[in-house]
């Protein structure tokens, strides 16, 4: 019982963390329709602001955590207007977004990996390598601090999206997108504005991951296929899906981490996107694809 | 006769495509209700949507109280008065009917006055009211289009522009959006209506245009469309009509 306990909490003090790696890409491809390749590759970004803030100052991730959210909303504005504003009158929007990031993925890799080497990296704040106890279940200080501080975000990110004037006007471009313009909306400022908000929230991921896992320039392609995973099974541009969705397969991973080894919790991830593409693919809570 | 808005000759299509309209005109008069009829293709919608500003015009004019509405983005045309109800999805399906509400008066800064205008809405349709925290997606369709057509009246619009509001609804809900109509042109909204069924929405109306091929085939007072031989060919006679 008690092993079990301590998988579950495991799998919730991660599921937080991949809640926020995800949420970014869910809000992003919601309002531009763009399925964010780059975004695992952004969170790397991220994930290297924290760690030269932790290796030349000593800055500890959370405070270079706020630094890597304004610098990625910078590259987001900029690579916003730069790469997919043009592509807005698209007829081939779908296919030119997806080739775009993919590029501006390979383009990031690049760029860290030549800057910063394949070398692994970790931060290594006192806190995490620590746990706290309760009886005989650990609780990793490290990734609880992580998972509140995801926590935090999103629900930051969900009273800005309910209740602030913007956030009514970011939600109805999500929902319907020629509605909203009728109603005066300016929906091309919404998409930069939401875009800048989605590669923020992955500045704000990379810090926490920083001391999380360890990473190099390569491991986002690791990473896409967990997040599109998630949020495919929450629902193509639903935020609270995208969270619901994070703390299931988490805590699924790391059951079968404990019983098949941890080569196999990642397949989890994997399996879940096959599965529900076949099954359900609206997701938990997307609408149903519409067929043409 | 003072127009309100006059729309003559207009050519327009959709990006580089080819014209759908091709010389449509229409006469609006204050206080009045306009219906649109034609056969399928004949530019009914691609008409309201070029007033709007969401199809660039290419020739022709616009002109709205005397000033020219070509070349206006549909937030400007919005803020002049005139209002868009499109084609089945108008609303926002997940978020609530309350929030629905408050995106009609999006362009609105002064939130207080906002909820005293939502207010007034609910107390002409108090459905919306009983449902105001409910997803409008899971609304029947015809409370779905009651609150499209509410959500115009916070603006307090000169014109509000339906297209097809009866589209997909059951034959008696039909008549309870043509009622909703009304409610909007005795509150002294003028009505632009493009409607598939010509004889409900010409016994419904003032005015009747008629377009075929993306022009305006004629125009005159509803009894007199109605009455005319032309229209018993394209839509009784002759011509199939589906």
């Amino acid at each position: 019982m008690a092993a079990i306990i301590q998988i579950v909490v495991l799998g919730l003090a991660l599921g937080g963390v991949y809640a926020l790696m995800g949420s970014g890409l869910s809000l992003i491809f919601g309002v531009m329709r763009i399925v964010n390749l780059a975004h695992p590759a952004l969170i790397m970004s991220g994930a290297y602001v924290a760690y030269w803030g932790f290796r030349l100052w000593g800055l500890d991730p959370f405070v270079m955590l706020p630094v890597a959210m304004v610098i990625l909303a910078a590259t987001g504005v900029l690579l916003y207007k730069l790469v997919f504003e043009r592509e807005a009158k698209s007829a081939r929007y779908s296919e030119m977004t997806v080739l775009l990031t993919f590029a501006v993925a390979m383009v990031l890799e690049g760029a860290l990996a030549t800057a910063f080497t394949n070398t692994q990296r970790v931060t290594s704040p006192g806190y995490a390598t620590d746990a706290f106890f309760i009886g005989s279940v650990f609780i990793p200080k490290g990734q609880l601090y992580a998972g509140i501080t995801s926590l935090v975000i999103i629900g930051l990110l969900a009273l800005f999206l309910k209740f602030s004037r913007f956030g009514y006007a970011i939600r109805a471009t999500t929902q319907n997108r020629e509605a909203a313009e009728l109603l005066g909306v300016n929906v091309n400022l919404v998409g930069l504005v939401s875009f800048a908000i989605g590669v923020a929230l992955a500045g704000a991921a990379g810090s926490l991951v920083s001391f999380v896992f360890s990473f190099f320039p390569s491991k986002h392609w690791e990473w896409i296929a967990v997040l599109m995973s998630l949020v495919v099974l929450g629902g193509m541009g639903s935020i609270l899906g995208t969270v619901v969705a994070a703390y299931l397969l988490s805590v699924v991973a790391a059951f079968v981490g404990f019983f098949f080894g941890a080569t196999w919790s990642t397949l989890t991830f994997y399996l879940a996107l096959f599965v529900v593409l076949l099954v359900r693919p609206q997701g938990l809570f997307g609408e149903k694809p519409e067929l043409a | 006769m003072t127009e309100l808005l006059q729309v003559t000759d207009v050519v327009a299509g959709y990006g580089d495509g080819p014209a759908i309209l091709n010389g449509a005109s229409v006469t609006v008069q204050p206080g009045k209700v306009h219906c649109i009829i034609g056969p399928n293709g004949a530019g009914k919608s691609t008409l309201l949507k070029a007033i709007c500003g969401m199809l660039r015009i290419r020739q022709g004019a616009v002109r709205f109280k005397g000033d020219s509405l070509v070349g206006l983005r549909p937030d400007q045309v919005l803020r002049r008065g005139i209002c868009f109800v499109p084609q089945e999805r108008a609303l926002f399906p997940k978020m609530t009917v309350r929030e629905n509400l408050r995106m009609g008066g999006f362009s609105l800064t002064d939130t207080t006055d906002l909820e005293r205008r939502i207010d007034e809405i609910e107390d002409r349709f108090p459905i919306l009211r009983d449902r105001r925290d409910q997803h409008a997606g899971t609304m029947s369709g015809g409370q779905q289009q009651t609150l499209a057509m509410a959500r115009t009246m916070i603006l307090k619009p000169d014109i509000v522009m339906l297209d097809e509001p009866s589209l997909g609804l059951a034959p008696k809900i039909v008549q309870e959006v043509f009622g909703i109509m009304q409610v909007m042109a005795e509150a002294g909204i003028t009505i632009l209506i493009v409607e598939q069924n010509a004889l409900m929405g010409l016994k419904h109306a003032d005015w009747g245009v008629v377009l075929d091929l993306g022009r305006t085939l004629f125009e005159g007072p509803a009894a007199e469309v109605l009455a005319d031989p032309r229209i018993q060919e394209l839509y009784l006679g002759g011509k199939k009509v589906a």
